[in-house]
């Protein structure tokens, strides 16, 4: 048996501040929207459906009393049968990201796997918020035209 | 998402998994498991030995 105990990485997977290089470089939680709609396991897909699209979503995490993710609705899920529970229709238990990972590492996965949202949660799953391919594409795109302008030896004596 | 168990191996290790970790999905062209999508994104440090000595 393994007591679990929390090291840098949950440090950084709770959003606490850091310090480097690397802590400047936009990160996954900083370009993930946190306003993006939740629902609970029992509510009923169709009413769901109404409140995500009247926000302008086309997806939604559904979640627990405490924000713990435990499935994802896509375009996909969205579409299926109004009178299905969100337990029946979603996606269980989706992969789900680290707020401290690059967003150029996740645009280049989410656009590899044609992949239109992503959760991102702390280590213990609860709900950052939704990268969505898009953000993650144009902040990468700015990042790499950005350090393409800047001279090569930034940062160096 | 289907039931089907599909026959794919990680892109990047050729380890056999059931659907990629990445999109979840079972015909994704660049399948990756668990361990090689969270060692690529930085969610973990491979560890030099499988055990802890």
């Amino acid at each position: 048996m393994y007591d679990y105990v929390t090291g840098k990485l949950d440090w950084l997977a709770a959003g606490l501040p850091s310090e480097g290089t690397n802590a400047e470089r936009p990160r996954a939680g900083d370009v993930a929207r946190s306003d993006v709609p939740t629902c609970q396991m029992d509510e009923r897909l169709g009413d769901v459906r109404e409140r995500v699209r009247a926000a302008g979503w086309e997806a939604c995490v559904v979640v627990n009393e405490e924000r713990v993710v435990l499935g994802l609705l896509r375009s996909k899920e969205l579409e299926a049968n109004p009178e299905l529970r969100i337990e029946e229709a979603m996606r269980p238990g989706p992969s789900t990201f680290r707020p401290f990972v690059s967003v150029d590492e996740m645009a280049t996965f989410m656009i590899e796997h044609d992949l239109e949202s992503a959760p991102i949660t702390t280590s213990d799953g609860r709900l950052v918020g939704l990268l969505k391919r898009e953000d993650a594409a144009r902040v990468a795109l700015e990042l790499r035209q950005a350090e393409r302008t800047e001279p090569k030896d930034r940062g160096r004596p | 998402m289907t039931d089907q168990a599909a026959e794919l191996s990680c892109s990047a290790c050729d380890a056999g998994i059931d659907r990629c970790e990445f999109c979840e999905e079972t015909d994704c062209a660049k399948p990756v498991c668990y361990e090689c999508m969270t060692v690529a994104l930085g969610q973990v440090l491979r560890q030099p030995h499988v055990h802890g000595g």
